[in-house]
């Protein structure tokens, strides 16, 4: 990549390491605080049903009970994570809306004081008929969950750039498919938590979330506070992946329970119950329609999808468009039309989930493309290649993407895999395939409207100069960031990094900062501390050029030493020099802000899919399968990916891996199942089935070349986009493997040997 | 989650367990290793009043070759002293495999033998090839011991004949005739998942003809159950590939099992056709494997 | 093992759990949970909640050396045995040789999983100081992570077997 880095482009170790290793670290759930009491929610036993009464005085009775609250104490402000469509209330009013719906809350003792008083609450219902299905809440006479949503429409979008139907007329081959996508979730191994306390007229809220600055946002304006008034912070975070951004039942009701009780309060979801509280991936139905020429240039695509909600939408909007916006990133084309209804439906509401909305899109298009590249005779690789977007264009839908190395993404992947030698040419029962994707690298846009920038940092060097401290937002919850930043805070002094602390995700120690979603920390909050620590860098050459009679163009600063140019024998410690600024002229501190430029078009839903950067992956994976009981053995799997400059290769490489392994894990094991009543069927991590290590195959993540012009040293992101290309990868391995199409998630073992059933009877007749 | 609250007994001896048992009634219930009334504890599966704990008593974890070649098999023997037996790795290899199947290291550390037949999970990866071995149980009550085929054992998902007042404290294997023997689990993930179907085998060949077969299944019935006659139609025959594909359908057509989150009905049904004679032909080929 | 009983005929018992070396005696009522006790009682939070239910080896602790999930033991049948926490492991400041192999490769992010992990680890190199990869993988089977994809962790613990050589 040319330049000389002193501390970012290393494997440094993650500076949470240690910590993590020996079971020091704290998360919120180790943090006590005395006096403290524990609270629980109270979850609706029915998928929707009228409240008619809440008896809460047999609960307040119990020893060791310290209050009980309904949505009678709290205030009926809705709120939801994207002001399109607030719809939930702190607790329900009126009516229940699915199994876990959220109805009182308790504070007691002790946790299991807290679960006898929520059986002692007793609340009567008028149970009304329940919509668990998409399809059928879009009916004509479907039961109606809520008022503002008629006919169960929560989000319709159509969107039309160029001309489909032109392109298809002129297309030498359309081709339409189906697919469809399942409800995941994000099952982060630390579960919610939640810890309240108030001092006067604030409240500190200690929260395992993956925004500070969000959920200060909503608890001020539900509890109509000033900003000011409500601190959040965090503690190291057992794992987002999209789950823990949207504000959570337990996050209100501690705030409640600690004021009514005077007293910490702090709250967690089981297993189960974080499953009610969901947020994870919509099911999709998607029919996609693509014309292509003879040699596979897609002129056209249409894309008609229907999604499954749930019952609240947080930030459910968001996803619908996410699903359409991104399909016009990887591949370039001139048409492109997206039809979209998000339904609402009785079950836990849906959001984001690693790669929001557009995962399963994906899936359904790369699987899409291959049928077409074998309707053509090219080979899936070749017209993923016919077909990869250009560096410096702009896409149908008006995203300017100015680095994106797709093509060699996909001709490297080719050569890592050995594709050439084994596309076709593999045993009976073993099969390759290739998946595409990316994603931003940060929304162009916050989740709700406001001009404030997108990230903001402090970098204080303390008095002497013998370390520094970064201030910042951005949130660290295992992807690294405290870590990345850090170097980049570094690299930008000219310090080393050994001698950098971090204060982070505090909302009033540290700075503001929309926090870990859409992978946007590693440029937008990195932006924010380079410029910081380039107004360090520039005041401590300033400094120093007075203290050495030059001029400060004349120096640079690298690793703590400010030396001469031209004769870098010449030098001044930082240290020294810091001290000296601080003797003169205060304390020593840099501050950056950044907000991207306006992006996007002006038409309904322009916002969603802007980013200063778009990343770009290629993954290819072997199957094995057995062909008389379907059993899918992922053998070896190869991601190449485009994610600008590299800050720490390390955790990058962890990134791919995790990535990959979720994506594996959603594309075959991984469902969230409901029983008749509507409640979740496998709400424990035996029959939500996240591979095991065993499961896992050897996985070789590679990079490209590639720079980002709008980004800090040009980075963009990694952690998402590498769940992408996942599903359809191994969709299109099987289908190499066996002549099977599986289309719909997950690939079950079950839904390949029903497949391969159908053939094998097909072929007999 | 929670654990509700209950009484605890940990009785020194076995008689006194028994009369303990007999004495607080049906809300009593016995705790091994623990990791599957616990759990079934706090989903509110189960709500004993008192639990009576078998850490004191001692012999119940032995794992023995008798003088007449009996294997003994203490009922608190973990799974994975099952696995590290060198009794069992010399005589039935194929019960250390199953053990293995069972869950993750750390319930097969301290899960027992005793427990996971017990619990009468249809799932459970034990019972089937115990009962292939022909295995007898011993159960020790308040009015002496009784032994009797594990076989007979089950009547029903989590029902047995076992009484308030008795407690399991051994397995014995004593049937010398059989010269192979398997157990083929199906499940979802390569750990920690419960068998969607699984088949064990036992089998007594004499060159290329079988003198007795015995086919369990699992989870594809309310109990562990003997696909008789699959091992009918092998008794006393030569084995080809087509007999044995035979005895797939047929015990195929033998099992019973329902549609749930983990597979289908039929999907089950055609798993225990490919089950059955894939462990078949490996007990057959292989001994005890 | 002594039984108490309070005002309100809340039965408690006593017991002495010998941890990381040292002993502790508390009455404790009987749906005591080792992993509670742990966290509860002696504030050894290393021990993480994850399931509940045995799925996760989150709470994942050494009963006289072999691993075992916490949440699924009470604390009054872990008496007489001698249990280890992450926080058993490094003495004095010192990291065992798997924490620093953790560290150095790569082979945690968020960490939720990583004491259960380290400790299931453990206990396979104290009794097979050179597994295979496959016996890496056997051995922390019982141990989800929702992060890593297990790559590096794998990698981290056959290093530390390596270094131990």
């Amino acid at each position: 990549m040319g330049e000389n880095y002193e501390v970012i482009g290393k494997s440094v170790p993650r500076i949470d390491g240690v910590a993590k290793a020996t079971g020091r670290a704290k998360y919120t759930g180790d943090l006590k605080f005395p006096n403290m009491l524990v609270g629980k929610i109270l979850h609706s036993p029915h998928a929707h049903a009228r409240i008619l009464n809440i008896d809460t005085s047999e609960a307040e009775k119990l020893p060791g009970v310290k209050a009980v609250i309904t949505h009678r104490d709290v205030p009926s402000t809705k709120y939801g994570l994207s002001p399109a469509r607030w719809d939930e209330t702190i607790f329900c009013i009126d009516k229940v809306r699915f199994v876990g719906d959220k109805v009182a809350a308790v504070a007691a003792v002790d946790e299991e004081t807290a679960y006898k008083a929520l059986k002692l609450i007793k609340v009567d219902y008028e149970v009304l008929p329940a919509v668990f299905d998409p399809y059928e809440a879009l009916k004509e006479g479907a039961p109606q969950i809520f008022e503002e949503y008629p006919g169960n429409i929560n989000t319709e979008i159509h969107q039309h750039f160029g001309d489909v139907d032109k392109a298809f007329a002129e297309a030498y081959h359309v081709r339409r498919d189906f697919f469809s996508g399942q409800r995941t979730y994000h099952s982060p191994l630390e579960p919610h938590v939640s810890i309240a306390f108030w001092e006067g007229p604030k409240v500190t809220v200690y929260s395992s979330n993956q925004s500070v600055h969000y959920l200060q946002y909503h608890l001020a304006r539900v509890f109509g506070m000033p900003m000011g008034n409500v601190r959040v912070l965090k503690t190291h975070v057992g794992g987002g992946f999209g789950g823990k951004l949207d504000p959570t039942g337990l996050d209100f009701a501690a705030v409640k329970l600690s004021q009514i009780t005077g007293r910490p309060v702090k709250m967690l979801y089981d297993r189960k119950e974080m499953f009610y509280n969901n947020r994870g991936r919509h099911a999709q139905y998607m029919e996609l329609t693509t014309g292509v020429t003879k040699e596979g240039k897609i002129l056209g695509v249409h894309a008609n999808f229907v999604m499954d909600g749930g019952a609240y939408t947080g930030l459910g909007v968001a996803s619908a468009y996410y699903a359409g916006a991104l399909l016009t990133v990887l591949y370039d084309f001139d048409n492109y039309k997206f039809d979209m209804i998000r339904a609402v439906t009785n079950l836990p509401g849906c959001g984001a989930q690693r790669g929001h909305g557009q995962p399963q899109p994906r899936f359904a298009f790369e699987s899409h493309l291959d049928h077409i590249a074998e309707d053509l005779g090219i080979d899936p690789l070749e017209i993923r290649i016919i077909n990869a977007r250009k560096p410096k264009t702009v896409t149908i839908n008006d995203f300017k993407v100015d680095s994106y190395a797709l093509k060699e993404a996909l001709e490297k992947a080719r050569e890592i895999s050995g594709w050439r030698e084994k596309k076709g040419k593999l045993p009976p029962g073993r099969g390759i395939g290739v998946g595409n994707g990316g994603f931003v690298s940060g929304a162009g846009y916050p989740c709700y409207r406001t001009d404030l920038p997108q990230a903001v940092a402090i970098i204080k060097v303390h008095d002497d100069g013998s370390m520094a401290t970064l201030y910042t937002g951005a949130v660290e919850i295992g992807q690294g960031s405290d870590t990345v930043l850090l170097q980049m805070a570094a690299e930008a002094m000219g310090y080393p990094l050994e001698k950098m602390r971090i204060v982070a995700g505090d909302t009033d120690l540290a700075t503001h900062d929309f926090g870990a979603y859409a992978s946007r920390q590693t440029l937008m909050s990195g932006w924010a501390v380079k410029k910081a620590g380039e107004e360090v860098k520039n005041k401590i050459l300033q400094t120093a050029a007075e203290m050495m009679l030059v001029v400060p163009e004349q120096l640079d600063v690298k690793q703590g030493v400010v030396f001469l140019k031209a004769h870098p024998e010449e030098s001044l410690t930082f240290e020294e020099v810091a001290r000296t600024y601080f003797v003169k002229y205060g304390q020593l501190i840099g501050q950056g802000s950044y907000k991207p430029p306006k992006l996007g078009g002006t038409f309904k839903g322009a916002a969603v899919g802007t980013s200063p950067a778009y990343s770009a992956a290629t993954q290819v994976a072997e199957v094995e399968i057995d062909e008389e009981t379907g059993e899918i053995k992922v053998i070896e799997a190869w991601d190449v990916h485009d994610c600008g400059m590299v800050i720490n290769p390390a955790l990058l490489h962890g990134q791919v891996h995790g990535a990959f392994y979720m994506g594996m894990g959603e594309s075959i094991w991984e469902e969230v199942l409901f029983d008749e009543k509507g409640d979740v069927a496998n709400g424990n991590l035996a029959e939500y089935r996240m591979p095991t290590a065993l499961d896992m195959p050897p996985v070789t993540s590679e990079l490209v070349d590639s720079i980002d012009p709008n980004a800090p040293w040009g980075v963009k992101e990694v952690g998402e986009g590498a769940t992408t290309p996942t599903m359809a990868c191994l969709a299109n391995a099987i289908y190499d493997a066996m002549g099977v199409r599986i289309e719909s998630l997950p690939l079950t073992y079950e839904k390949v040997w029903r497949a391969l059933k159908e053939k094998r009877e097909k072929e007999k007749a | 989650m929670y654990l509700p609250d209950f009484e605890y007994y940990a009785p020194a001896t076995l008689s006194e367990a028994c009369e303990l048992l007999e004495k607080l009634g049906p809300g009593a219930k016995v705790i091994a290793g623990g990791t599957d009334i616990l759990s079934k504890m706090k989903q509110e599966l189960l709500f004993p009043k008192a639990i009576v704990s078998l850490k004191y008593l001692s012999g119940l974890s032995e794992i023995r070759l008798e003088s007449n070649n009996d294997v003994i098999i203490g009922a608190k023997a973990t799974h994975n002293s099952l696995i590290d037996s060198p009794v069992l790795q010399e005589k039935y290899p194929s019960l250390c495999n199953a053990a293995h199947q069972m869950a993750n290291n750390q319930v097969r550390n301290i899960g027992t033998v005793g427990g996971n037949i017990v619990n009468a999970v249809p799932s459970a990866d034990l019972p089937p090839l115990l009962i292939a071995l022909g295995a007898k149980i011993k159960l020790v009550g308040t009015n002496g011991e009784r032994v009797l085929p594990l076989e007979d054992f089950f009547t029903g998902p989590n029902e047995s004949i076992i009484k308030q007042d008795e407690i399991l404290t051994e397995f014995i294997i004593s049937e010398q005739s059989l010269t192979g023997s398997t157990y083929i689990k199906f499940a979802l993930r390569r750990s920690g998942a419960l068998a969607v179907a699984s088949v064990a085998v036992a089998v007594a060949m004499e060159g290329n003809t079988c003198r007795k077969a015995r086919i369990v299944l699992g989870a594809v019935a309310p109990i562990p159950l003997r696909a008789k006659k699959a091992e009918e139609m092998l008794t006393g025959k030569e084995i080809t590939d087509e007999l044995l594909e035979e005895a797939g359908s047929v015990a195929s057509a033998e099992s019973k099992p329902i549609s749930d989150i983990r597979g289908s009905a039929e999907y089950r049904r055609d798993l225990v056709r490919v089950l059955t004679r894939r462990a078949l032909r490996k007990a057959i080929n292989e001994g005890h494997v | 093992m002594q039984k108490i009983e309070d005002r309100s005929e809340t039965k408690y018992y006593l017991i002495t759990l010998k941890v990381n070396g040292d002993s502790y005696t508390r009455a404790v009522k009987a749906n005591t949970l080792l992993v509670n006790f742990l966290r509860e009682e002696l504030d050894l939070t290393g021990t993480k909640k994850g399931c509940e239910l045995g799925d996760c080896g989150s709470c994942t602790v050494l009963l006289d050396g072999k691993p075992v999930n916490s949440c699924l033991v009470l604390a009054l049948e872990a008496e007489g045995h001698e249990i280890t926490t992450i926080e058993g492991l490094s003495q004095n400041d010192k990291l065992d040789k798997l924490q620093e192999a953790f560290v150095e490769n790569a082979a945690i992010q968020c960490g939720y999983c990583t004491p259960g992990m380290i400790m299931s680890a453990k206990a396979l190199l104290t009794r097979n100081p050179h597994p295979t990869e496959g016996e890496v993988r056997e051995a922390i089977a019982g141990n989800l992570c929702r992060c890593t994809g297990y790559v590096n962790i794998v990698k981290a613990i056959m290093s530390a077997a390596e270094e131990q050589q």
